[in-house]
């Protein structure tokens, strides 16, 4: 997921570079699926559940 | 709107530009190291470096299209991202009851070593703290001045090489992190061991 996410982002350049108005939605895309992997990562249900 | 005529739409361009380019170098500064000392980014690492083409992505669009708070905000953004993540590695290292070698709590007071080598006395995901935090600030301060925000933001000028500068350094960048993260990861999840253990070479 983390090579997609910058390849949303290495796509988005090529888009600004065409000037293209919207390329910016892609980031969000990339940064969404970024937090998706956060989320993973931390695994805030184990986490929480014994250090709280 | 009222024009407090001390941040030309021009001046806000070449701000962005050098921006860009602090967080291009950033970026450079971490291959650099990662190769110097044979240490392939983390899960947490690849997510702030990710926030940090985001962020330079937002300062390419104000000196490719011109200044925006939408361009701002993208970059306001990132920056929040970035920033809770390098936070939460930052934590991890701190909180004794987490055992980073497992990657689970611990029950029981843990010594705790840094992911990495430090950096002029601190650990990279420190370094993001300080980075992401400043990016922030920065942004917050320059959007005070809203001459930026009047006139034709595609007008053709002497700019115009400056920005197609920008955007080809950022795709050179973002080109090279997704070479090299699926050279590290594949289509997978990274690992978090650390050390020199490519995907490609598994």
């Amino acid at each position: 997921m983390m090579t997609v996410s910058f390849a949303l982002l290495a796509v988005a350049s090529l888009l600004l570079w065409r000037r293209v108005q919207w390329a910016w939605t892609l980031v969000v895309a990339a940064l969404v699926l970024g937090i998706v992997i956060f989320v993973r990562d931390v695994d805030f249900a184990t986490n929480l559940g014994i250090q709280l | 709107m009222r024009d407090d005529g001390i941040l030309s739409p021009e001046s806000a361009r070449v701000l962005n530009f050098l921006g860009l380019l602090a967080m291009v170098g950033v970026l450079v500064g971490a291959y650099i190291y990662e190769f110097s000392y044979r240490e392939l980014p983390c899960t947490l690492c690849q997510l702030q470096r990710l926030a940090m083409v985001a962020v330079a992505f937002g300062a390419a669009m104000n000196v490719m299209l011109g200044p925006s708070p939408r361009h701002y905000g993208v970059c306001l953004v990132s920056a929040v991202f970035g920033g809770a993540i390098s936070v939460r590695q930052t934590l991890l290292h701190i909180n004794p009851y987490f055992d980073t070698a497992s990657g689970q709590p611990a029950l029981e007071a843990t010594t705790n070593p840094p992911f990495g080598e430090a950096v002029m006395g601190l650990h990279l995901y420190v370094w993001g703290v300080v980075l992401f935090s400043t990016v922030i600030l920065a942004v917050g301060v320059v959007q005070l001045f809203r001459s930026q925000f009047v006139g034709a933001p595609q007008e053709p000028d002497r700019l115009a090489r400056l920005a197609a500068t920008a955007v080809g350094l950022l795709f050179v960048v973002a080109a090279l992190e997704t070479l090299t993260t699926f050279l590290e990861c594949g289509f997978a999840d990274c690992p978090n061991d650390g050390g020199w253990n490519w995907w490609i070479l598994r």
